[in-house]
């Protein structure tokens, strides 16, 4: 540490290069830590609000809530500890008299079973085509009171109240009556909806011992959510490009460290002859790329928090502190691990060879 | 006592057309409490012979013996722990660290050694190589002779047994080699230690005990004539 910092306190500019260099890679990989949270966010933050365990959908309809159909009887028969009915389906909404329009998901519940939303701002659903919407909806401008036209339907929904973080599969849900969903789906004229929703959601830790009959398929909720389209694809893309910026990491600061040991060859050669080991050399070069990742990391840190309060609504970058501490460490790390590409080379200086007999 | 005793050490670089008997086989005995010349003209092989006697590399042939340890059986690790703990090297070009100031160069040995020079006896030692209000500065910004004497001093702070010193007078005017002689003379009498130095400069002879010529590779013993005073 000693010679380490001395040296980066004697040749700053140097090592606030390097600094910055390290600054740089650490706030993008934050930033796109940051928005791989954020994306994942928006396919699934409305599933972790209802807190479930698993999910009972139809076998034919492949993990895929829209697409899957069963009787409220089927429904019923279900043994689990708690459980709330779910209808839903995905739709296009614009707000009556405007040309404002969202990708929503209508979904149907019962207001006494847990689904129910905490209710941020209005009030709860009490009739057929109320409902309580997701409240980034505000950030384009609807609001309590507006009416919404739905494609495909004539049925018309009036938002009375918002809930928070109410995003599925990227679209806004609008919680609202099962009958309501009901009613989009098959029109009012058709009684033969009247007993169909899509699935069963449950809260039951020990749900892998239920049975459920064969029409239906059982499916915990971490493999529900990476089933949502899109979702897993994007998710491994992302992680590819983190992961991959380590690697870059750990070879720039590997070939920085390289170069500053190959310019001090006979300093170390000398320091060598005075019998200074090889392995306090190391020791100081790893202390040193251990210093720089840290002071990059710290920076690279501060201006990710700064850049997240400016941020937009509409940009999907969420910072995530223990996932942000994570990356951070292991940025650290793999720097440090960058330092060892000079190893051999300090192992190798010859002390007669360095201070040129 | 004897601190350093090299026996039928010979160095011979590169091999066929290149090769080069940079020392041809020696015996050389350094008692303690001796100060002993080394004088030589350039390519003359003294360098080598000295980076051999404080086991920085090792002879083609022979032992080199530090305190009766045989340092050419040692590996690199080992015989770079003699050399921090028994070997004070003045190196013919600087051995300080650019990127420390003077009284880091200290500090470092410190991290790396215990039983260095304690605070009193450090300052005393810059008082009388006249360097003591150098130490917050870095080696660019030292003279030649500055820089030389703060090499001296680096090399006495770990309190080395035997002290190897390549043209350490070289960049300084008569009355400092004067001074920095008498300092390792004192040195190398009071705490019996063994020193070699290598010069050019024959009026320096009279502070040692023993005076070899090398030409050649060839090490030969002279007659100390300038020997009138043993301070
Ligand atoms: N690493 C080496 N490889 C090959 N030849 C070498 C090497 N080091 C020194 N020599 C040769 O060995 C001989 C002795 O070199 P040495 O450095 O010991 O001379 P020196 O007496 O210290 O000279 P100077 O007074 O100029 O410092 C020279 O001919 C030199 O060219
Ligand atoms: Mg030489």
């Amino acid at each position: 540490m000693f010679l380490a910092w001395n040296e980066m306190k004697s040749a700053k500019l140097r090592f606030l290069l390097i600094i910055g260099v390290l600054t740089l890679m650490s706030y993008l990989v934050f930033l796109l830590s940051g928005l791989a949270n954020g994306l994942a966010e928006l396919n699934r933050e409305a599933v972790d609000q209802w807190g479930a365990d698993a999910i009972v959908l139809s076998d034919e309809s492949n993990i895929n809530l829209p697409q899957s159909s069963m009787t409220i009887q089927a429904a019923q028969n279900i043994s689990a500890k708690d459980k709330a009915q779910i209808a839903q389906i995905l739709l296009v909404a614009r707000k009556s008299g405007t040309k404002i329009k969202e990708s929503v998901a209508i979904t149907g519940i019962q207001k006494d079973q847990f689904l129910m939303p905490k209710i941020s701002e209005g009030r709860a659903f009490t009739t057929n085509n109320e409902v309580v919407a997701d409240d980034s909806l505000k950030a384009d401008g609807l609001k309590i009171g507006d009416q919404l036209n739905i494609s495909s339907s004539n049925q018309k929904l009036i938002i009375v109240g918002f809930t928070k973080n109410a995003k599925f599969n990227a679209a806004s849900v609008l919680y609202t009556t099962q009958s309501t969903v009901q009613k989009i789906k098959y029109g009012k004229a058709n009684a033969s909806g009247k007993g169909l929703i899509n699935g069963v959601v449950l809260r039951d830790p020990n749900f892998a011992h239920l049975k459920v009959n064969s029409k239906l398929k059982l499916t915990p909720i971490e493999t529900f959510i990476e089933n949502m389209p899109g979702y897993t694809p994007q998710k491994i893309s992302l992680d590819f490009m983190i992961y991959f910026l380590f690697v870059i990491v750990s070879v720039t600061i590997g070939i920085f460290l390289y170069v500053l040991t190959i310019q001090k060859v006979s300093i170390f050669g000398v320091m060598k002859a005075q019998g200074i080991s090889s392995g306090f050399l190391i020791r100081s070069v790893m202390a040193q790329t251990f210093l720089l990742a840290l002071f990059g990391v710290v920076v690279g840190f501060v201006l990710t928090t700064i850049t997240g309060l400016f941020l937009p609504a509409a940009v999907p970058i969420q910072l995530n502190l223990p996932a942000l501490l994570v990356y951070g460490l292991i940025f650290i790390l793999v720097a440090t691990l960058g330092s060892l590409f000079s190893v051999q080379t300090i192992v190798k200086i010859d002390p007669v060879q360095a201070i040129g007999g | 006592m004897s601190i350093l005793q090299i026996q039928n050490a010979s160095k011979i670089y590169g091999s066929g057309h290149t090769q080069v008997n940079a020392l041809k086989p020696t015996h050389f005995i350094a008692e303690s409490g001796e100060l002993i010349a080394v004088i030589g003209p350039s390519g003359s092989g003294k360098s080598t012979f000295l980076t051999i006697a404080g086991g920085l590399q090792k002879p083609t042939e022979g032992s080199v013996l530090i305190n009766d340890q045989d340092v050419t059986k040692l590996n690199e690790r080992k015989r770079s722990r003699i050399r921090l703990r028994e070997v004070g090297f003045i190196l013919q070009a600087s051995n300080l660290i650019p990127y420390l100031t003077v009284e880091n160069q200290f500090r470092l040995l410190d991290k790396v050694k215990k039983g260095n020079m304690k605070p009193n006896e450090t300052e005393n030692l810059l008082k009388q190589l006249g360097i003591e209000d150098l130490v917050k500065k870095y080696p660019a910004d030292l003279s030649g002779g500055e820089k030389q004497r703060v090499a001296i001093a680096k090399a006495l702070y770990t309190k080395p047994s035997l002290l190897l010193a390549d043209e350490p007078t070289a960049s300084l005017d008569s009355n400092r080699a004067f001074e920095v002689m008498s300092i390792l003379s004192l040195e190398v009498k009071e705490k019996n230690k063994a020193a070699i130095m290598v010069t050019h400069d024959h009026r320096l002879t009279k502070y040692c005990d023993k005076v070899f010529t090398i030409v050649d590779g060839q090490l030969s013993q002279t007659v100390n004539e300038d020997q009138t005073e043993t301070p």
